[in-house]
């Protein structure tokens, strides 16, 4: 892949300390991201409150951030949401549903317990008509996503919103899946710079370096992983940390390598 | 307005299949061609409700190679057959060697990936107790899993990643398979989908009664629901692939109206048909036939011919072959691809099976049984829950 350049006219970050990218320039700490409220919800502005009690923490998390970039996007955008796990909460009432007598699966459940429930419930939110796509690539469902995004700008010569998110499964599904924190982090990115542009991504296929990712993360308590935290160091590189090179792995091998240039 | 560049460098090069018509090429196009359908009520699974089911036969029995053990279950074990079926496995190693497996990528569909084996081990948890310590998410239910499998067993070490967009995940697997090698990021991605049948989706279409109690009827003025069934179906997008079919274009657009139910005017499904003509840069009269989404439900089946009469014409040769294996779900996108791929080489257009009274609000050119025909371009249509849709155009 030839180096490809992204403009980036708002980042957003969203979690239960850290709501926004004012915020999180305000911290600049990861230890911020990991305590909270078992309970802790997202809040959304674009949905009626009978709607957001329907939906999931994941469906909540995700809106909210689109909802914090979408202001910057024109209309004909086009969106990537990258989740590692997605529905999960949906997922575990469904298999506690199937494992009574009755197997009764609420039908508004099984419809929002597809991977793209979020994105498709933000389509409606939004009224978006685009291209919208929702991918998972477990550890690696960051880089991903970027990779997801940088090739729907240069195919479709478009801007793309891109919705990063992961929220913790209730028990037993806990367990198994491990996510302990919720994270939610958003871009707008447009193929060309506008008056908004805060930076330059040139974004290059390059094979994984030595040392690994998240070698560049703060420290991270091991019961406080979430695949979305691969960002981080490109969050902090966008608030004026001296960084080198951003890596993102796409597997053990290969990633993307983004250089970034502050405008 | 979104720009639609061309379509220029993807060809199909391999393919591979597997449904509930069988294994492989020869199976399903003596199917298409007898009007056969898979579809059985004789399914061997615990439900509390009738259905017909396109079942693929002798899962069990594959032997699963010891080195990739850890992700036994049957959505890779459908991923391993359309691997042995058709030469396909040999065909993507001599890919490999030829490329080089860092040029060579994957990009597969599903819905539900291996969370029948998630099921399974749920249900053997006593109550109020734990996750087994040794269930691996990453080698079953996440969606991730089967791309994991496929680069561990094949040793593609490109770019690899999973989407999932319900209904519509395979078809729009082709798509990103095409800008991976339009891009340059890669010379070659296997691509394609697979969902295997679980409770989940079973009881889930079961709760929004969309299931029929008979083999569906797409297009039929008596249709009144789904069939479910399960598939794997790959293809190799390759870059200069001359001789070869090619993807020349595709389309995909959102109906941003509700998640399950798409606006009755068909407006976003053939705003994707529109955008893959473009792409293609082929007009609708073009067109020599439409593989119908056609999941024989009352709604979808009226919105698409709405859709198809717009953006393509309403007498264009169409049909749905669901009432032959089913709604294979997020293996659909991909294994009508397939259904298209041998409709083009084979020169044949696919027949709608079980079709007893065509409705007459709906496409009028679709027929019961294949017909000889020589086709140069064909759509196919893939929409999903969330208001997801993705037409490809398919040449020769």
């Amino acid at each position: 892949m030839k180096q490809n350049s992204l403009f980036l006219d708002r980042a957003t970050i969203v979690s239960p300390h850290v709501n926004g990218w004012d915020e999180f320039l305000a911290s600049l700490n990861c230890q911020d991201v990991i305590s909270f409220e078992e309970d802790w919800r997202a809040q959304l502005e674009s949905l009626p409150m009978r709607s957001r009690r329907r939906l999931s923490p994941q469906i909540l998390l995700a809106i909210s951030v689109a909802e914090k970039i979408h202001e910057t996007l024109p209309k004909e955008t086009a969106w990537v949401f990258a989740s590692s796990v997605g529905e999960g909460e949906t997922l575990n009432v469904i298999l506690d549903a199937l494992g009574t007598p009755e197997k009764a699966i609420q039908p508004l459940r099984f419809q929002n317990s597809v991977h793209n429930a979020a994105s498709g419930q933000w389509t409606i939110a939004a009224g978006v008509k685009c291209p919208v796509t929702s991918i998972n690539a477990h550890n690696y469902t960051v880089g991903a996503g970027f990779l997801k995004a940088s090739m729907q700008i240069k195919s479709e010569n478009c801007p793309v919103g891109l919705v990063l998110y992961d929220a913790p499964l209730p028990y037993p599904l806990s367990a198994s899946h491990k996510i302990n924190i919720p994270l939610g982090v958003g871009f707008a990115l447009k193929p060309e710079p506008s008056a908004n542009t805060i930076a330059e991504l040139k974004i290059s296929y390059c094979k994984t370096p030595n040392p690994m990712p998240f070698a560049s993360l703060p420290q991270i308590p091991e019961n406080s992983y979430n695949p979305i935290l691969a960002v981080f160091p490109l969050l902090k590189c966008l608030a004026g940390s001296p960084q080198e090179d951003i890596f993102l792995g796409l597997n053990k091998d290969y990633g993307l390598c983004i250089k970034v240039k502050q405008l | 307005m979104l720009q639609h560049p061309r379509t220029n460098n993807c060809g199909i090069t391999h393919s591979s299949i597997v449904t509930c018509l069988g294994y492989g090429r020869s199976s399903h196009l003596l199917a298409l061609r007898e009007g056969r359908s898979g579809l059985s009520n004789n399914h061997g699974l615990d439900l509390q409700f009738d259905c017909y089911l396109g079942k693929v036969p002798d899962v069990e029995g594959i032997g699963f190679p010891s080195r990739v053990a850890d992700f036994d279950n049957r959505a890779t074990r459908l991923a391993l057959a359309a691997l042995v079926t058709d030469g396909f496995e040999q065909a993507v190693l001599k890919i490999r060697n030829r490329w080089g497996a860092d040029r060579c990528g994957i990009v597969l569909g599903t819905s539900t990936s291996g969370v029948e084996m998630l099921e399974k081990t749920y249900k053997a948890i006593p109550e109020n107790g734990a996750m087994p310590e040794d269930y691996s998410t990453r080698h079953h239910d996440n969606l991730h899993a089967i791309t994991t499998f496929l680069q561990e067993y094949l040793g593609f070490t490109g770019p690899g990643y999973t989407i999932s967009t319900a209904c519509s995940s395979s078809a729009k697997a082709l798509v990103d398979a095409c800008q991976l090698v339009e891009s340059g990021l890669c010379d070659a991605v296997l691509t394609g989908g697979v969902d295997s049948l679980c409770m989940t989706s079973l009881y889930g279409f079961e709760s929004l009664e969309l299931m029929s109690k008979v083999p569906c009827r797409p297009c039929d003025a008596s249709r009144d629901g789904l069939s479910i069934g399960e598939a794997a179906a790959f293809m190799i997008v390759e870059r200069d692939a001359d001789g070869y079919l090619k993807l020349s274009g595709y389309g995909e657009s959102s109906d941003g109206t509700s998640m399950s139910t798409p606006p009755p005017d068909g407006s976003g499904a053939s705003q994707a048909i529109k955008a893959a003509l473009e792409r293609a840069n082929l007009t609708p009269n073009d067109i020599d036939y439409v593989n119908l989404h056609g999941t024989a439900t009352i709604v979808n089946d009226s919105t698409e011919a709405k859709a198809v009469e717009t953006a393509v014409y309403r007498s264009v040769p169409a049909s749905s072959v669901k009432g032959a294996i089913g709604h294979t779900l997020g293996a659909a996108g991909a294994a009508e691809a397939v259904f298209c791929q041998y409709a083009l080489e084979d020169e044949v257009i696919p027949g709608n099976t079980g079709l007893i009274d065509l409705d007459p609000a709906l496409l009028p050119n679709v027929s019961e049984s294949c017909r000889n025909g020589q086709l140069r371009h064909v759509i196919s249509n893939s929409f999903g829950f969330g208001g997801s849709n993705c037409a490809l155009v398919l040449s020769r």
